[in-house]
């Protein structure tokens, strides 16, 4: 199944491959090179939970860092390592051009740092203001108000619980890497079993 | 070797401090109540104070205050166009939210003010030195003396370093409240109102160098620090936060990642624009979150780079960059130096622009 879906879509990128001349369309049209990425993905990058994550809502130079880096192991993923080497040419900014042009159907309501004190519930407090007895600094820091993303760093409101999970344990086991510094593996590093689980509940939910 | 040193140092503490006097008097002149703080090396193994949670914040009106200062100190942007001029929100430099030992704790300073100026023969306040901030690191206009917000951030800081003190003394029950015109001024004076135990355990002199105050001072570095060098660091380490132009990052307009030169950063009259400030800073605090650590010569090195960029003006200047420059620089910055082919400060941003 798997393998079929392989080889339709390498015989579509290399046909499209051929005319890769043609300037990167901003938004609106799927490229063929994403058509791929439909199936686990969604046509609007919405997610198929649990086959693929959302991508909407993620920023093109997100998801092209993160294409390139299955291309070069530096992120590991059985899946995920055979699709990114069909991108070839200007596939991946293509990829990334139109799934970052997608809006996410639930919108997030902002809340801005500093605007709450206290917080009943410790994995909101995490979220906002870290816990530096042990390093950590707060998530929202580099992700942005309600975890928005933007640039390198990833939007986590809305996502998928499963995925943020599974990306949490393997900033810990280091089978995802690319982090400037090793700075998000060493925030995941200090996460206890039970705040990976919390926080990715957490961002999940946010609304 | 150095560690011996630094703990014989350590334990000639009148030394360190006459070593520090001597060399703040070389100072050119600063009345903008931001002369350099003094700054001591890091000590291995150094217990620093412990602060109550937030949650502790009592309910009333004083506690109100206290929360308002940490809702000030850490959405800074709250009062832009009011009294602040750049994208930076205070608890960019000062992590934890001014609670962090050895990032310039709200806590530490609190209880080193009011400050005694030779130069000026003037001493100045707590809330005058939290006015220096927003004149020149927040690149405004500060709010008047016994303004709600200078009483709020100075509440808030009063509450984290006497909670913490407190504390450690074994003293229970809420930190005690005190009127706007106490909590402004700050704690460094003999009419403080302090319970008695804590008056007994330590001195005025004391309790305005708690350990973790100010940020640690680093060796000067072996090579000359060098914006070339710098660079290098900058692009390996810092830009990914911070951006190729040093813009920093924006998120739902939250500059979560700040703007270090341009026109949405501290200006020219800001204590960070002072590349040993600077790399002391960077030395202990950044990258954020610690994941690796910067070598003492990388991190004069990027300090040095960080601050060979324009940024706005310093508001004393009157015009003239080389008189300015004369008065208030030549201090281990580049205000005034030619970088690249450009004199710095000829080209400087406006000084408390509105956001529009």
């Amino acid at each position: 199944m798997k393998i079929t879906t392989l080889v339709i879509s390498l015989t579509l990128v290399s046909g499209y491959a051929a005319a890769s001349d043609a300037p990167v369309q901003p938004t609106g049209v799927m490229p063929p090179s994403a058509q791929l990425c439909v199936s686990c993905h969604g046509a609007q990058g919405e997610g198929i939970e649990p086959l693929g994550p959302r991508l909407a809502g993620l920023s093109s130079e997100y998801i092209s860092t993160q294409l390139h880096h299955f291309q070069q192991g530096i992120r590991q993923n059985a899946t995920m390592m055979p699709m990114a080497m069909t991108l070839q040419g200007d596939g991946i900014e293509q990829v990334a051009s139109y799934f970052s042009a997608q809006q996410v159907k639930t919108p997030v309501t902002p809340v801005i740092r500093g605007k709450q004190v206290t917080f009943a519930d410790d994995t909101a407090r995490l979220a906002y203001q870290g816990d530096w007895s042990r390093g950590l600094p707060a998530c929202v820091t580099c992700h942005g108000p309600s975890a928005l993303g933007g640039g390198l760093f990833p939007r986590l409101a809305g996502q998928q619980a499963s995925y943020i999970k599974t990306q949490l344990l393997a900033w810990q086991d280091g089978t995802r890497k690319g982090d400037v510094d090793g700075m998000m593996a060493n925030v995941a590093n200090k996460l206890t079993a039970a705040e990976v689980d919390a926080l990715a509940t957490y961002f999940a939910n946010l609304k | 070797m150095k560690y011996s040193a630094m703990l014989l140092l350590a334990a000639m503490g009148l030394l360190t401090v006459q070593a520090q006097a001597s060399s703040t008097e070389q100072v050119p002149e600063r009345p903008d109540k931001q002369a350099p703080l003094p700054s001591f090396p890091k000590m291995p193994d150094q217990a620093y104070l412990t602060l109550r949670p937030l949650s502790a914040i009592p309910d009333g009106a004083f506690g109100d205050k206290v929360r308002l200062g940490y809702q000030l100190f850490v959405n800074t942007q709250q009062l832009r166009d009011k009294y602040v001029g750049n994208e930076l929100n205070c608890a960019n430099c000062h992590m934890d939210a001014g609670r962090k030992a050895n990032a310039s704790p709200l806590w530490g300073a609190y209880f080193a003010y009011p400050a005694y100026r030779k130069k000026d023969d003037k001493v100045s306040s707590f809330e005058e030195r939290i006015q220096g901030c927003f004149n020149y690191s927040m690149n405004g206009k500060a709010p008047a003396s016994g303004s709600p917000e200078l009483v709020a951030i100075s509440a808030y800081a009063y509450w984290l370093g006497m909670g913490g003190l407190m504390d450690e003394a074994k003293i229970s029950g809420p930190v005690p409240e005190l009127s706007d015109a106490e909590l402004v001024k700050g704690a460094k004076r003999e009419d403080f109102p302090l319970p008695e135990i804590l008056a007994k355990a330590m001195t005025v002199e004391q309790r305005a160098n708690l350990p973790g105050r100010g940020y640690p001072e680093i060796p000067k570095p072996e090579l000359a620090y060098s914006p070339e060098r710098g660079k290098e660091v900058y692009v390996a380490h810092c830009q990914t936060c911070h951006g190729i132009e040093g813009q920093g990052q924006a998120i739902a307009g939250v500059y979560a990642l700040p703007p270090l030169w341009g026109p949405k950063s501290y200006n020219w009259g800001a204590g960070m624009h002072r590349v040993n400030t600077a790399a002391f800073f960077i030395y202990e605090n950044m990258p954020f979150g610690k994941s690796m650590q910067l070598t003492n010569q990388q991190a004069w090195d990027v300090a040095a780079y960080i601050n060979s960029h324009e940024r706005p003006q310093d508001p004393r200047s009157k015009g003239d960059v080389k008189q300015a420059q004369e008065k208030y620089h030549n201090d281990s910055d580049y205000y005034g130096l030619s970088v690249d082919g450009k004199v710095l400060g000829t080209e400087s941003y406006p000084v408390f622009p509105k956001k529009s």
